[in-house]
């Protein structure tokens, strides 16, 4: 039954970002962009500790780190329109900016590294080396690969998720992965042919852009909106559907309801039932996350295309709050 | 440690000192082959019985090269913008170069301890190490060589004939007006046979 589901999931998000890619997005970034970060939110709240304990560093190398990246990242767009650049001046900012993201990465690994001391992680090093070198030799594309790469994070979530509560399940969840390449194959195969969308406006020309249209002349962007929105849909739906419902149905020998899935229940997120807890910074964060989703609504209603330049600009912090997360659950 | 920081200490020495002295070498002058405006693109020839005149279709991104070919704006592919980049290439280029030190270190290191790489490990480490810089090699001295560009068009007469589309590249070179000759001019790449079939 999982993996019937799964595997339908993927087939009908391949068929239908296929087959209207703009339109397709247009709708699904409208209705599950917001939410999708709220339950991010709380996801992440549910794994926080509540005291730091060994962990300090790491935390606080990760929330500096988060901090400083995503406010010079939103600064960027104000930087270039307040001076003239030329095309080098750009690239080697992008190339600065994502080197500082690898360091932070870098280090953030270093330091769980060494709370994993039965594990060698020392070839992370030459891996986030050539990862820095490639960006210096094409900033764009390296931007680009984030791009990509950002909604497969939510699958590596999945599959850890799974390992600590439903570990029978995980071979299925592993097996049905495998499918991912086969239909990004045949996604491409059946749409490196077709002809480039129509930029009829500005907002079609936003997300042909946005999915590298320019940095790929030569590859049709009806492949490249529809290979986006299928990995994006995929995010989406491990986000909003498999990580609340697949929680935990048995531990030790009591069968136990799924805290992931009540949502509006804030005695399951550990950091405020603890009697050392947060309960109302907790339920602060969660309910400006309410207002902040509502407010994204209004502004898809109001203005789409700004709206959704200014999300994407501010949701590279939640791309780099998963970087920590992760780490904590590997 | 130690050694680290001896090693550090030695390439920022090694560095400071090509700098300095190359300080006074003078840049050297463009090369008149530079001036020479060439576009790479691809062309398939396609016979339409249904035609009614011959026509040219031009993909919009070969237009833009060919637009900022006669503009003198630069090239903004990958290559070009990789090899046109001095700076950004150095910093790879050191980059690249701890990547694949360090690389070597952990899979000696790795080899000797108990837990160790196993073989499938180490081929797979390997590869990937080759493949990088391999692809990197190729994509900085332009490397990926082919056949000669007129070998897809060895064909094109028989599929001219039998009414099928040939496709190869081909290369948009823009020339000085000449009073003497209009419109544009096709040459394509014809290899001439004997009675035999055979190639002179």
């Amino acid at each position: 039954m999982f993996a019937a589901v799964l595997v339908l999931c993927m087939l009908g998000c391949a068929l239908f970002a296929s087959w209207l890619p703009l339109q397709v997005s247009i709708v699904t970034v409208f209705l599950f962009a917001g939410p999708h970060n709220w339950f991010e939110l709380r996801y992440f709240l549910m794994r926080m500790p509540v005291r730091f304990g060994r962990s300090r560093n790491f935390f606080l190398t990760a929330f500096v780190g988060l901090g400083t990246l995503t406010i010079t990242y939103v600064s960027l767009p104000l930087l270039y329109r307040a001076a003239i650049w030329s095309e080098e001046g750009w690239l080697t900012i992008i190339a600065t900016w994502n080197t500082l993201l690898l360091c932070w990465l870098g280090i953030l690994v270093w330091q769980r590294s060494k709370q994993k001391t039965k594990s060698n992680w020392f070839w992370v090093l030459p891996v986030t080396l050539a990862l820095g070198a490639f960006n210096w030799l094409s900033p764009d594309f390296f931007s680009l690969i984030l791009v990509y790469v950002h909604p497969l994070v939510a699958l590596a979530f999945l599959d850890r998720h799974l390992r600590r509560n439903r570990p029978t399940w995980l071979r299925t969840y592993r097996s049905c992965l495998l499918m991912l390449p086969i239909v990004l194959g045949l996604m491409i195969w059946r749409l490196s042919q077709t002809t480039s969308l129509a930029e009829d406006n500005g907002l079609f020309w936003r997300i042909t852009q946005h999915s590298g249209a320019e940095l790929l002349p030569f590859v049709s962007s009806h492949l490249l909106v529809s290979v986006h929105l299928y990995l994006e849909m995929l995010h989406y739906g491990v986000w909003l559907l498999a990580l609340p419902l697949l929680g935990p149905l048995v531990r030790g020998d009591s069968t136990r309801s799924n805290p992931y899935a009540r949502v509006w229940d804030l005695k399951t997120v550990p950091l405020a039932r603890h009697p050392l807890g947060f309960p109302k910074a907790v339920a602060i964060a969660l309910w400006v996350g309410v207002v902040l989703v509502l407010m994204l609504w209004v502004g898809f209603s109001v203005n789409y295309s700004t709206t959704r330049d200014i999300y994407f600009t501010i949701a590279m912090a939640h791309v780099m709050a998963e970087a920590p997360f992760l780490l904590r659950m590997i | 440690m130690k050694p680290l920081l001896a090693m550090f200490c030695l390439a920022v020495v090694v560095l400071a000192t090509a700098f300095a002295v190359r300080g006074d070498i003078a840049r050297p002058k463009p090369s008149e082959q530079a001036a020479v405006k060439i576009v790479y693109a691809q062309l398939e020839i396609v016979p339409d019985s249904n035609a009614l005149s011959a026509r040219l279709e031009i993909h919009r991104s070969d237009l833009k090269d060919l637009l900022a070919s006669v503009e003198g704006t630069p090239n903004t592919s990958l290559a070009a913008s990789i090899t046109h980049s001095g700076t950004r290439t150095i910093i790879a280029g050191i980059l690249l170069f701890l990547s694949l030190s360090f690389a070597g270190v952990w899979i000696a290191r790795a080899s000797r301890s108990s837990s160790g790489l196993s073989r499938a490990h180490k081929a797979i480490a390997v590869v990937l190490v080759a493949i990088a810089t391999i692809g990197t090699a190729a994509i900085i001295t332009r490397g990926n060589a082919g056949p000669p560009p007129s070998y897809a068009w060895r064909n094109l007469p028989a599929n001219l004939t039998s009414g099928r589309s040939t496709t190869g590249t081909i290369r948009i070179a823009l020339i000085p007006d000449d009073p003497n000759s209009t419109g544009a001019k096709l040459i394509m790449p014809v290899v001439k046979k004997n009675a035999r079939g055979e190639e002179e």
